[in-house]
């Protein structure tokens, strides 16, 4: 189990930081897939199975794919070096953020002291039990969320639809 | 060795450090969607580890959590790049330094 969450890390760290440095915005992104791999794997270490399944689903499926759209409909395809958008401040940034990393999350992480065993040894966590809890007291949030999956899927329609188009009906 | 929960900690807090690293400097608006992207996951697995390691698992209480993370991250994604169509198409650009017509 160790072994296999090393190397789950070390994809996961790998691709985010390929997701954020690489200048190429298509190549950006399948390196973000990878990070979300490596997430759903994560996942399924800590034996949350179907929740790896919904990663693989919404992320890789449908959120990579999203994101690619979005790239070919605003950029040219593979790196367009006239639209190439330069960042600014990565010295600055990375200074304060590893500040707070190193400075206050790493410490507080550490100095909590949670080295509880893992309790799931003697229970298998299977979807009915989630199933179940989300029909019993958690069917207020599923449609909370329903409601805001349709009024986000709406929005995103006429945010995306040409302004020429509604100006003319 | 044995894995603790200190390790799946450490580990969120260095991807939600590169997502906030990304979020900060890079000037593309995809790039900066994809980051808070990597933050949320980040969060995610917080919450399934800790789920992991509670002394009740059986509530189901993280899994639930983070199908509703998942749903909302889903839909900010959509209405994101949505806004980012929007956006090229009155602007011509993707880049977040030259989108400044409120300020002028």
């Amino acid at each position: 189990m160790s072994i296999a969450f090393f190397m789950l890390a070390a994809v996961a760290v790998l691709g985010g930081v390929l997701a954020i440095t690489l200048r190429n915005v298509i190549h950006a992104v399948f390196s973000v897939l990878l990070f979300f791999s490596a997430i759903a794997g994560l996942f399924l270490l800590l034996i949350a199975e179907f929740i790896a399944a919904v990663q693989i689903l919404v992320y890789i499926g449908s959120v990579g794919i999203l994101m690619l759209f979005a790239i070919m409909l605003t950029t040219k395809v593979m790196g367009d070096p006239t639209r190439t958008v330069r960042s600014r401040g990565w010295v600055w940034g990375g200074v304060a953020v590893a500040a707070l990393l190193f400075g206050v999350l790493i410490p507080l992480i550490t100095r909590a002291g949670n080295t509880a065993e893992s309790s799931l040894s003697n229970f298998d966590p299977s979807v009915k039990e989630l199933g179940l809890a989300l029909m019993d007291p958690y069917f207020a949030s599923v449609g909370v969320i329903a409601l805001l999956l349709t009024a986000g899927l709406v929005g995103a329609v006429v945010a995306a639809s040409s302004a020429s188009e509604t100006t003319d009906s | 060795m044995e894995l603790t929960l200190n390790h799946f900690l450490i580990l969120s807090a260095i991807l939600f450090s590169i997502g906030l690293v990304g979020a900060l400097t890079r000037r593309h608006i995809i790039i900066m969607l994809i980051c808070l992207e990597i933050m949320l996951n980040a969060a995610n697995l917080n919450l399934i580890a800790f789920w992991h390691f509670s002394p009740n698992p059986e509530l189901m209480h993280g899994p639930l959590f983070t199908l509703f993370t998942i749903a909302i991250a889903a839909t900010e994604a959509a209405l994101g790049l949505a806004l980012v169509l929007a956006i090229f198409r009155h602007y011509q650009t993707i880049d977040l330094e030259q989108i400044q017509g409120l300020k002028e």
